[in-house]
């Protein structure tokens, strides 16, 4: 199985020159695997991610994601390589002004497609995450895991190659945080879908075979 | 309320520029004119031994522009009433030539200082007379409504430039998440800027067709009855239709730059 993810000795950096957050780090993820990141609080993990939808450049060494090495990629591949990416945020990071199934489509409406096409998406996707019935209410109507379920349909809307997530259910009770594992276990299952999930700590009822990384003294290192 | 509030906050500043760059506009082509007839109503006299062309004169000084000679017979028969033939020859033998010279644009005193330097380097004049007593006081003036006005308008586009600025901080909060969000999803710039763009766009019509009403009620109302001489005769270039394409022109260039502060200013994911 091919690399949808892979890092050769990668540093990151907020600043040249600056102290490292992750250094000399060696790792690859292959298509359909689900990935656990973990590691203390303020280990560089949600810094990973950042670097992995290339908000943040690699100050040394490599980091490709589809094909893509980010260290070197210009804006308009950068552009389209996040249009094949689902992205799941702690605070849902939801367009408040926007009704909840605008935000689930907001990856349709960047890639083109019809309006007609939305709509029928916005069903299907908000019917997968038990949504329905809030289809037209704005997400500061909706509870927190509610909220993120939104999250998740949106990272769902274009079958993505690869779905991160940053604390995922840092928010949520246990009620809302099952419902969000098992919509991320059905993605990577059905869809072939790459998970990588960055948590502070790995739930008890996960039930898919799962690599696990942690994050420690600036390093990347595997879980065996 | 509020969506008009917030429509206003920024049409009324670019409405404020607009009406600088219009003031601008106006005042310029109405004391071109102006210029124009000072300019026209104005000339030098010189006074040569022997005749001498245009084109001679325009060698010494490029702004000389026009030459008109003074009938030197007119002269001698105001000067010779009630003496001989002869003796009203010899005069007219002995008087030298003079000339009325025009300029080709309007000019400060020293100026036309300039231009009598330049001409009395010439051995064949005798005497150049420029008239810079009266002429420096009309053009002191008529500079200082000039200055005046232009401080006035460009202070008028700080303040308003100023406005916008402040607008421009509310809409980057009002739209920093969704285009930041929209950015995170792989969003082109056009797109995540859309929602800027419209509303903008909508305030810089609305500014400019409202500078432009507010002209065209002072073309054809205000300035035919205002009694102002300079406002009825000039009436005509108050207001022209290509100033719409001015007006709207510069209120896009406004709008454009705003918005892509705004788009440029709200990139990366807020923590």
């Amino acid at each position: 199985m091919s690399n949808v993810i892979h890092a050769s000795h990668l540093t990151l950096a907020y600043e040249k020159g600056e102290k490292e957050i992750i250094k000399d780090a060696n790792f690859s993820i292959k298509k359909g695997e689900f990935v656990f990141i973990t590691g203390p609080s303020g280990s560089g993990k949600s810094t990973l991610l950042k670097a992995l939808y290339g908000q943040l450049k690699p100050s040394e060494g490599s980091l490709v994601v589809g094909g893509l090495d980010l260290a070197t990629v210009g804006k308009s591949k950068l552009q389209e390589l996040r249009t094949h990416m689902g992205i799941i945020f702690q605070d849902y990071k939801l367009v408040n002004e926007w009704s909840v199934a605008k935000n689930v489509v907001l990856p349709l409406m960047i890639a083109g497609y019809s309006t007609e096409i939305q709509d029928t998406q916005a069903k299907r996707l908000l019917k997968h995450v038990k949504l329905s019935e809030h289809a037209e209410r704005y997400p500061l109507e909706l509870s927190g895991g509610e909220q993120q379920r939104v999250g998740v349909a949106r990272a769902l809307a274009k079958n993505p190659v690869v779905i991160l997530a940053d604390e995922p259910t840092g928010n949520l009770d246990d009620y809302s945080s099952n419902v969000i594992w098992d919509l991320m276990e059905n993605a990577c299952q059905q869809l072939d879908t790459t998970v990588l999930v960055v948590t502070h700590k790995i739930p008890t009822i996960f039930s898919l075979p799962y690599r696990h990384f942690i994050i420690e003294s600036k390093g990347v290192y595997e879980v065996h | 309320m509020k969506f008009i509030k917030n429509h206003l906050m920024f049409i009324l500043p670019l409405m404020a520029i607009l009406l600088g760059i219009e003031f601008y506009l106006v005042f310029d082509r109405t004391t071109n004119t102006y210029e124009k007839g000072l300019k026209e109503g104005y000339s030098m006299l010189v006074v040569t031994k022997d005749p001498m062309e245009l084109s001679k004169f325009q060698d010494l000084n490029s702004h000389i522009s026009s030459l008109e000679k003074i009938k030197r017979d007119n002269i001698v028969s105001e000067v010779s009433k009630g003496v001989s033939k002869s003796t009203s020859k010899a005069i007219l033998k002995a008087l030298p030539y003079f000339y009325n010279l025009g300029l080709d644009t309007y000019l400060h005193s020293s100026g036309l200082e300039e231009i009598k330097r330049d001409l009395e380097a010439d051995k064949n004049i005798k005497r150049v007379e420029t008239f810079g007593g009266s002429y420096n006081s009309s053009y002191k003036l008529f500079s200082f409504i000039k200055f005046t006005l232009k401080i006035f308008i460009a202070f008028m586009t700080i303040v308003s430039l100023f406005l916008i600025i402040k607008q421009m901080e509310i809409w980057k909060y009002a739209h920093k998440e969704r285009m930041q969000v929209m950015e995170i999803f792989g969003a082109p710039l056009m797109l995540r800027s859309g929602v800027l763009f419209k509303v903008a766009f909508i305030d810089a019509i609305f500014a400019t067709i409202l500078v432009s009403a507010i002209f065209f009620y002072i073309k054809f109302y205000w300035a035919a009855q205002s009694g102002i001489d300079i406002m009825m005769e000039n009436q005509e270039v108050l207001f022209k239709l290509a100033d719409i394409g001015i007006l709207f022109g510069s209120a896009l260039l406004i709008v454009i730059i705003a918005v892509y502060s705004v788009v440029f200013s709200a990139k990366g994911v807020q923590e």
